[in-house]
């Protein structure tokens, strides 16, 4: 009876707090993939307040919650790291862009814009995505525009971690010469290590060095810009530049290893070509491996065949899509890798711990004790696109999988005696 | 004598220019590949699964599907175990060649935005044929695929359903006898194109007004052409036959039932009022495209028999496609009782080499809503349903004796991500082998990254 009443209390006082709700499970019986080894073991996941605490082979730690995953694959949330997620609702209409800027161009931050009520989150988190990198769409200067890690809860009080990355672009513009945009870039990051602790005291003295450099003048850098671009050179800031075309890979590997920039490549669509240089410098790529489309005279080299190369030759990837809204396919291009020569685990560390160790996320993207509880338990094997999620933990929480999507199927398949309006 | 030669000369160029019908197919198949095809898995398009079942393909048809069917010395055997068949794929909405690979303003040929109303253009004089995409789809066991104009125009020109053999001209690769199709858009993009111009339509009333003023003037026109042909010959000699009009001409071929029309609508209530509008000028509908919100009027697609034509999973890029439901494509097959005609296309050069999976997908999602759907019904949604849409199913779209051997062999059931696309045979005839690396390539890929090799030679 008093522990009828215990628990009765703890009900009320826990009803609206998914913390408590949360604080200790276990999952048991997984063929879990943890982001690390390239093969399965099986285990039973111990998580206390948002954090696995134990991972045990043999016998099943005790928790208030048991989650049987017996028979199933569990692998670490996906975590896309090139998404406009949380800064885009319908591309086309331009009210629900918050993707760019008009006044700021280096240090265009678009974490503040972030709606967790997209309904493009529970869509994304519902195939497996549990947090995700939001890109800015290229500014006017071909390196600029901070991206933001999020975490894909729904939740008003977002986790996040802000500017963890700028972006660029390099290749064929169709305006000016890649040659020019590469000295600009060049002439960016010559002025920015010429920056000292001392400039960047307060916004006067930015604004100070900003007028006796010719091409700060010139590109009209706020302090805003210049504090991004002294991260890139003092804080070893990602730089994720987007370029394709062989030549250029190379031009930007030496731009990396002048300025020591902490540098990953997206597209890539060339690095086929490259493939020795890329591994040598250690640069990280993300591509999308399920396109093989000489999309632009820059990526004449476009293969299905690249990805798999890529790994074999040592190479650290990451996945993207090529086209909006649903991020979630990157285990779509996964599984075409893997179809063609990509090896299981690799595929599986390209969609997780590759993407947080290239971004410094360092308690995610992995399943090991003292990480964040993001796991996806899914129905089978995560790499099948038609195998959807069983259940999703974003920091130990089963989170609702329901989408507007299920939302309006249910209306025109269910109750179907009732007006369509007049239905849940 | 002189003026006789005169008038025969005359004579011939008149007799030439009234019988010449430009445009028509040359297409020649590849010599055959007679084949028997031993123990397959095979989905057959017609909507059964056959399991360790013999096919013959001989002289560029499929002659024969059954149990321990007896070989011949002219047959090449192929051990299918443990691999599955199905007839090659065929993409109703596809707009390689109009606009091709690399993306560039000087070959996308596609949109002719500069009138709302565009009958007159064909998509086949768009394509361009050294287009390095056919290849990559053909890897992805597409054998036949519809291309079509963009969406930008009310009426946007006519389409046209071509062979997946790559080939140097267009003519050379269109689908014999397979009828020409209209492509007409809803919603969105012709509203946009020219209501940014200041011109109609700027609104989906507009829109509507645009069709309509089209369908009265083809009336218009079709009656004056039929009052014509009516006539005796003396009487045809008195009077003149009407002045051809390329816009009016097609327009009146579907008003005739000869052009099929496959209609670019997202939103359920557009569906309605162009069903509305087909109706009114008793003109049938044979797809609407894209029809993210099909879910919502799939019943009345099903009463119409009107086919949808639809993505696995893409939204969200614009209003029009926001709502967005992954069994969308269950739904529309599902629809009353069954009778519902849904297509899996792609609209994507990536898309179209993985139809099998985006199929794979869409069945998954009608599983989950609670529909029982066979695999062996999904690939209707690839196969045999887009064959109905492109007028063609007489020819392909299934393995039934009788019918062009187009037939894909797969190295697994073809509803997995894992399964690659062994063999692709277009009328009997091997044109994609992935053990022996035979596959195309367009001039387009020669040697344009190193002299000696082709573009994604290793």
């Amino acid at each position: 009876m008093i522990k009828n009443k215990l628990l009765l209390t703890l009900i009320i006082l826990t009803s609206n707090s998914v913390f408590l709700e949360s604080s200790n499970l276990v999952i048991k019986n997984a063929e879990i993939y943890d982001g690390i080894e390239n093969n399965p073991y099986q285990g039973h996941i111990l998580i206390n307040d948002g954090v696995v605490t134990k991972i045990s082979k043999t016998s099943v730690p005790y928790a208030d919650k048991v989650y049987d995953a017996k028979g199933k694959i569990i692998t670490p949330g996906f975590i896309a790291p090139d998404t406009q997620l949380g800064i885009v609702e319908i591309g086309a209409l331009n009210v629900t862009r918050d993707d760019e800027a008009s006044i700021y161009n280096i240090g265009f931050s678009i974490h503040d814009a972030f709606n967790p009520n997209s309904v493009l989150i529970p869509w994304n988190r519902a195939n497996g995505i549990t947090s995700a990198i939001t890109l800015p769409r290229n500014t006017s200067s071909p390196i600029g525009g901070l991206g933001s890690f999020f975490l894909l809860d729904s939740n008003l009080d977002i986790s996040s971690e802000a500017d963890i990355v700028m972006i660029g672009r390099f290749g064929g513009s169709g305006s000016s010469s890649r040659a020019e945009t590469l000295a600009l870039i060049d002439d960016m990051l010559s002025f920015a290590a010429s920056l000292d602790k001392k400039d960047m005291s307060s916004d006067d003295s930015i604004d100070e060095v900003i007028d006796d450099s010719s091409i700060a003048s010139h590109m009209d850098f706020k302090p805003r810009d210049v504090k991004a671009l002294y991260r890139l050179i003092n804080d070893n800031l990602p730089l994720i530049i987007k370029a394709h075309r062989a030549s250029d890979i190379i031009k930007l590997i030496e731009l990396k290893n002048n300025y020591k920039l902490n540098l990953i490549i997206m597209g890539a669509q060339e690095a086929s070509l490259v493939t020795d240089e890329i591994v040598k410098n250690s640069i990280p790529l993300i591509v999308n491996p399920i396109n093989n489309i000489p999309n632009s005279f820059d990526e004449l080299a476009s293969n299905i065949n690249m990805t798999p190369m890529l790994e074999k030759a040592g190479a650290t990837l990451m996945f993207n899509v090529s086209r909006s809204h649903n991020y979630h396919l990157i285990r779509q291009g996964a599984g075409v890798a893997v179809a063609n020569g990509m090896s299981y685990g690799g595929a599986i560390k390209a969609l997780t711990s590759n993407v947080a160790k290239t971004f410094n996320l360092n308690n995610r993207g992995s399943i090991k004790v003292g990480n964040m509880a993001d796991i996806v338990v899914w129905e089978a094997d995560p790499l099948e696109p038609s195998s959807m999620p069983e259940k999703v933990f974003i920091n130990g929480v089963d989170t609702d999988l329901t989408t507007r999507s299920t939302r309006l199927r249910d209306r025109y398949i269910r109750d179907l005696e009732k007006p369509n309006t007049y239905r849940n | 004598m002189k003026n006789i030669y005169i008038f025969l000369y005359f004579f011939c160029v008149f007799v030439v220019a009234e019988n010449y019908k430009p445009f028509e197919s040359t297409y020649e198949p590849l010599p055959p590949t007679n084949t028997i095809f031993r123990n397959a898995n095979i989905y057959d398009g017609e909507g059964n699964e056959l399991n360790n079942t013999d096919l013959i393909i001989k002289d560029g048809k499929i002659v024969a599907i059954g149990v321990d069917l007896p070989s011949s010395i002219d047959l090449i055997e192929v051990d299918a175990s443990g691999k599955w068949i199905t007839p090659g794929i065929i993409d109703i909405h596809s707009h390689m060649g109009v606009y091709p690979a690399p993306s560039v303003r000087t070959s996308s040929d596609g949109n002719e935005a500069t009138s709302p109303v565009t009958a007159e253009v064909w998509a086949e004089h768009s394509i361009w044929v050294q287009d390095p995409q056919y290849a990559l789809a053909l890897k992805g066991g597409v054998t036949t695929f519809h291309v079509l104009p963009g969406s930008a125009n009310l009426i946007g020109g006519r389409g046209v359903t071509a062979k997946n053999l790559q080939r140097n001209t267009i003519n050379s690769m269109k689908f014999p006898d397979a009828p020409h199709s209209l492509k007409m858009a809803c919603g969105e993009n012709p509203k946009r194109v020219y209501g940014n111009r200041g011109q109609m339509p700027s609104t989906r009333m507009g829109n509507a007004a645009g069709y309509r003023k089209s369908w009265i003037k083809a009336q218009g026109y079709l009656s004056k052409l039929d009052e014509y042909e009516a006539k005796s010959d003396e009487a045809k000699e008195l009077s003149y036959k009407p002045t051809r009009d390329l816009e009016l001409e097609t327009l009146a071929g579907v008003l005739r039932d000869e052009i099929l029309v496959h209609n670019h609508c997202y939103r359920a209530d557009e569906m309605a009022t162009m069903i509305e509008i087909a109706k009114e000028f008793n003109y049938k509908i044979t797809a609407f495209h894209h029809a993210v919100e099909a879910y919502k009027v799939a019943d009345l697609l099903a009463e119409n028999n009107i086919c949808a034509a639809l993505w696995a999973d893409w939204w969200g890029f614009k209003h029009e496609a926001y709502d967005m439901v992954q069994a969308n494509i269950a739904i529309v097959d599902q629809a009353r009782n069954g009778t519902g005609c849904a297509i899996v296309h792609s609209d994507d050069e990536i898309g179209i080499q993985h139809l099998n999976v985006e199929a794979a997908k869409a069945l998954s999602a009608g599983i989950k809503a609670g529909y029982d759907i066979s695999k062996a019904r999904a690939i209707n949604w690839i196969t045999s349903n887009p064959a109905k849409a492109a007028g063609i199913y007489n020819q392909t779209g299934s393995l039934k004796v009788g019918k062009n051997a187009d037939v894909v062999l797969w190295s697994k059931n073809p509803f997995s991500i894992y399964a690659l696309a062994e063999k692709v045979y277009i009328d009997g005839a091997i044109a994609f082998d992935r053990s022996s690396g035979l596959e195309p390539s367009s001039d387009f890929d020669v040697g344009i990254i190193n002299p000696s090799k082709n573009r994604i030679e290793e």
